[in-house]
């Protein structure tokens, strides 16, 4: 039989951001014995990434950091002491769920009756030729290195791809004088004015806006609207990008990083989707919705109120009207963000374009095997066609080309490039391996 | 013509069939190499048998895949790479001593290693290792690789999603045989089932096919590592494992029967349990035991990360050998199954063999060893 479990709690408590730190508070108040465990090295999540190693905060003193002490402070408060750098591999067939300690070199198990998953959100990129070179970077992960390290990083910076987080890192990269080669963005806010108005509602982020755009334009960053990225090539050891604007001429700009950024969405990769064999696993903040940090923190609460519910067989609902509020804002960004053009999506992309970057499998690839008269399955894809196989497992691949097998196959049921078992990341064997070793039963 | 199932053993089945000029309709309920043939350890293997018809039925195996290999079929999907047996204590030694011993007498290839030879050979075990016996003429197949081309190459379109719900003998007496399935009942001259674990109920052959589980891990990629070895690394206790089997077939255990094999791809596949379970689920329990025994045996394993794990069912029989053949009192309607961790080695040789007693050929593999007879029939009619 199994050996014992390394760790029992009532609840388990996935990922150490707002959402996550809110719904490890709750839990613990009404009583239940809480482990809070966070994959990064400190608690924070995206949003409040603290500096690791002795760097400085890059925006000591504002209102997001008065807003992460005071939520350290609940979880202080509560007596909850967070594990850090432990990473979550899933839940295994016997129901447990699986730790990866990166500290102790060791994988924990877990017995639990209930885990919150608030993993946050997965920035979206979509592909491009020539993402797959050095140097092309995304630009929510530049922003977490940024938050970390208190530095630009080393050449210029190109930000290409759609959506407000793009100008804040093009502020973020301005206030360490360094600032950005240039933003492309496919959409114009700028010829949105009905999208603008809507916006007047909501105050604080207007504010937050404009201080972004206006560092970012007196550091004399362009921020080239309804324009897109065509290709990326190397030359002479630095990235050269060809831009089209929205009458389509090209330009072509040169950086040695390029900054891609489409979006965000709900981190579920890997994840135990839902509540099983008696075991209540929910999705709280960003990973269940991408609404950012306040509706992560209130969805958090609301979640471990739900756990606490069903744990006592209790029915429940999820009530956060915070959760309400920002899913109008994000309405109203994306209305203000939407692309001028639309440039066909993946399936105008060229067929030497790579889709999946560990294995370098194109997009003419999985064409050539969609167009086959025997209609493959999304296992066959996976299996033959080596997409979603190489170390990432389809993490970062999985969705395009889930989008791109739609837009070839309009006609069949989409079947999801499922990714149901753990490991969730790539485990080292010394950690996963038991001390004793494999014997008969 | 009709193959229901297309797992390797069908796929193989249509392909041969095709090839002799029968039209052929290949029936699958699922999608291609769905089930156990796409999540083999892909051994095509010897080694780990003993004098008897499956072993004379795996060096045939072994010998097909090589010469479709050169025809071109098989090309750049077989890799021939010998099998390394290793001993990690007397006991081990001494059943390996004995297993060799079999091998040689039926006139295997065998290098034997030991002290300063077996280190330089296989820099990568253990220094605790004391005995290795290199099985050569051996390789590694893909499944769901191998299922891919055969198919492709016998130019017939799979009817997937189709699940046959029984099966007759036509009501005008002409001998032609019936299939029932979901979207109607097709009729041919002959039918071969091919279903793997589905194949026993649907012949009314009850309890003559159990599930047995196993679960596989593969690595990243490391080239260099897994060049260091010259094939694949075999625990002996695989062969306990299988002797246990033997002796307690209904035992609800677990065993371990660990195969470290390097793949082409500078990925390590290890593998894997023996459980009488019919799911595919993967417990830390036993992929942690699995990988610790690997790393006993071969330590620089230890750094390398695990990116994935699978199971698959195999379809094992009451007496270990696979049911193959005509059954018994239907003229027309045949059976390949129970081929349990053999499928690939098995599969396409088992193909050709039933294309030949179809087209009414004597077989080149003496067959009836695995000849269907030997189970009790339920009867088929209903």
């Amino acid at each position: 039989m199994d050996r014992p479990a390394d760790i029992v709690c009532d609840a388990l408590v996935v990922g150490g951001g707002a959402a996550g730190v809110a719904a490890a508070v709750e839990l613990c108040r009404a009583g239940l014995n809480v482990e809070l465990v966070e994959q990064r090295p400190a608690l924070g999540g995206a949003y409040y990434r603290q500096p690791a190693g002795g760097a400085t905060a890059t925006r000591p003193g504002s209102r997001r950091a008065r807003q992460w002490s005071r939520l350290l402070d609940e979880l202080r408060g509560a007596g909850v002491t967070p594990r850090e750098c432990h990473v979550f591999l899933g839940v295994d067939t016997h129901g447990l769920a699986l730790l990866d300690d990166r500290k102790g070199g060791r994988v924990r198990t877990v017995r639990t009756r209930a885990v919150i998953v608030a993993v946050g959100a997965v920035e979206r990129v979509l592909p491009r030729p020539g993402w797959q070179l050095e140097g092309v970077v995304t630009a929510g992960g530049l922003q977490m290195l940024i938050k970390e390290s208190g530095e630009a990083p080393t050449g210029s910076v190109l930000i290409v791809g759609n959506g407000p987080l793009t100008v804040a890192l093009a502020a973020d990269l301005a206030r360490l004088g360094r600032p950005a080669v240039a933003v492309i963005e496919a959409g114009d806010p700028m010829t949105r004015p009905s999208a603008a108005l809507r916006m007047a509602a909501f105050p604080g982020l207007v504010a937050e806006a404009a201080a972004d755009l206006t560092r970012m334009h007196a550091a004399g960053t362009p921020w080239l609207r309804g324009s897109r990225l065509t290709t990326i090539t190397r030359e002479d050891g630095r990235l050269l990008a060809s831009i089209e604007d929205r009458n389509g001429a090209s330009r072509q700009i040169r950086a040695d990083i390029v900054a891609l950024h489409d979006g965000i969405r709900p981190n579920h990769f890997g994840l135990p989707p839902t509540t099983r064999d008696g075991l209540v696993v929910l999705h709280a903040g960003d990973c269940r919705e991408a609404l950012g940090v306040s509706s992560a923190e209130a969805d958090g609460r609301a979640a471990a109120r739900e756990a606490v519910a069903l744990l006592s067989g209790a029915a429940a609902q999820r009530h956060a009207p915070e959760v309400t509020r920002q899913r109008r804002v994000q309405a109203v960004l994306a209305s203000l963000f939407r692309p001028i053009r639309d440039d066909g999506g993946l399936a105008a992309l060229p067929d030497e374009t790579v889709l999946c970057r560990c294995e370098g499998r194109t997009v003419g690839q999985l064409r050539a095997m969609l167009t086959e008269p025997d209609p493959v399955g999304a296992r066959e894809i996976k299996l033959n066609g080596r997409f979603g196989m190489g170390p990432c497992q389809g993490r970062f691949c999985a969705d395009n080309v889930q989008a791109l097998v739609s837009a070839v196959r309009p006609a069949s049921q989409t079947v999801p490039l499922s990714r149901d078992r753990w490991p969730a990341r790539p485990v080292l064997i010394s950690a996963l391996a038991a001390e004793e070793e494999a014997r008969e039963e | 013509m009709v193959v229901v199932g297309a797992g390797i053993v069908g796929a193989a089945t249509c392909y041969f069939l095709s090839k002799r000029g029968f039209r052929v309709r290949l029936i699958e309920a699922a999608a291609p190499a769905a089930a156990a043939s796409g999540a083999a350890d892909g051994a095509v293997s010897v080694a780990s048998k003993r004098p008897g018809p499956m072993m004379t039925a795996a060096l045939a195996g072994i010998a097909l895949y090589r010469q479709l290999e050169q025809d071109g079929l098989f090309a750049g999907l077989f890799k021939s790479r010998p099998t390394v047996m290793v001993a990690e204590n007397e006991k081990e030694a001494e059943r390996l001593v004995e297993h060799a011993a079999a091998l040689a007498s039926e006139g295997m290839g065998l290098r034997y290693f030991e002290g300063g030879a077996l280190r330089r050979h296989l820099p990568g075990v253990a220094p605790h290792v004391r005995l290795a016996v290199e099985v050569g003429e051996e390789g590694h197949a893909i499944g769901y690789e191998i299922v891919r081309r055969l198919i492709a190459a016998s130019g017939v379109t799979v009817e997937r999603g189709v699940a046959v719900t029984g099966l007759g003998p036509k009501d005008d007496g002409s001998g032609a045989t019936a299939v029932r399935t979901a979207l109607g009942v097709v009729e041919a001259d002959h039918v071969v089932i091919a279903a793997g674990g589905g194949s026993a109920a649907l012949l009314g052959l009850p309890h003559a096919t159990q599930p047995r589980k196993g679960q596989l891990v593969v690595t990243e990629r490391s080239p260099a590592l897994a060049a260091s070895l010259p094939g694949s690394l075999m625990s002996c206790r695989y062969l306990l494992s299988k002797d246990a089997i033997r002796v307690a077939s209904a035992e609800t255990g677990r065993r371990f029967g660990l195969v470290i094999d390097p793949l082409r791809t500078g990925q390590f596949l290890i593998g894997s349990t023996r459980e009488e379970r019919d799911d595919t689920g993967n417990d830390h329990d036993a992929v942690s035991r699995l990988l610790a025994s690997a790393v006993k045996l071969m330590p620089a394993l230890a750094r390398l990360r695990v990116i994935r794990v699978f199971a698959g069912v195999r379809t094992a029989t009451r007496d270990g050998l696979p049911i193959v053949g005509r059954m018994p009192g239907f003229e027309n309607l045949l059976v390949a199954t129970g081929f349990e961790g053999d499928g690939i080695c098995l599969g396409p040789l088992i193909g050709r063999e039933i294309a030949r007693m179809v087209a009414g050929e004597t077989t080149e593999l003496d067959l009836t060893p695995f000849a269907p007879g030997r189970f009790e029939l339920r009867s088929l009619v209903a």
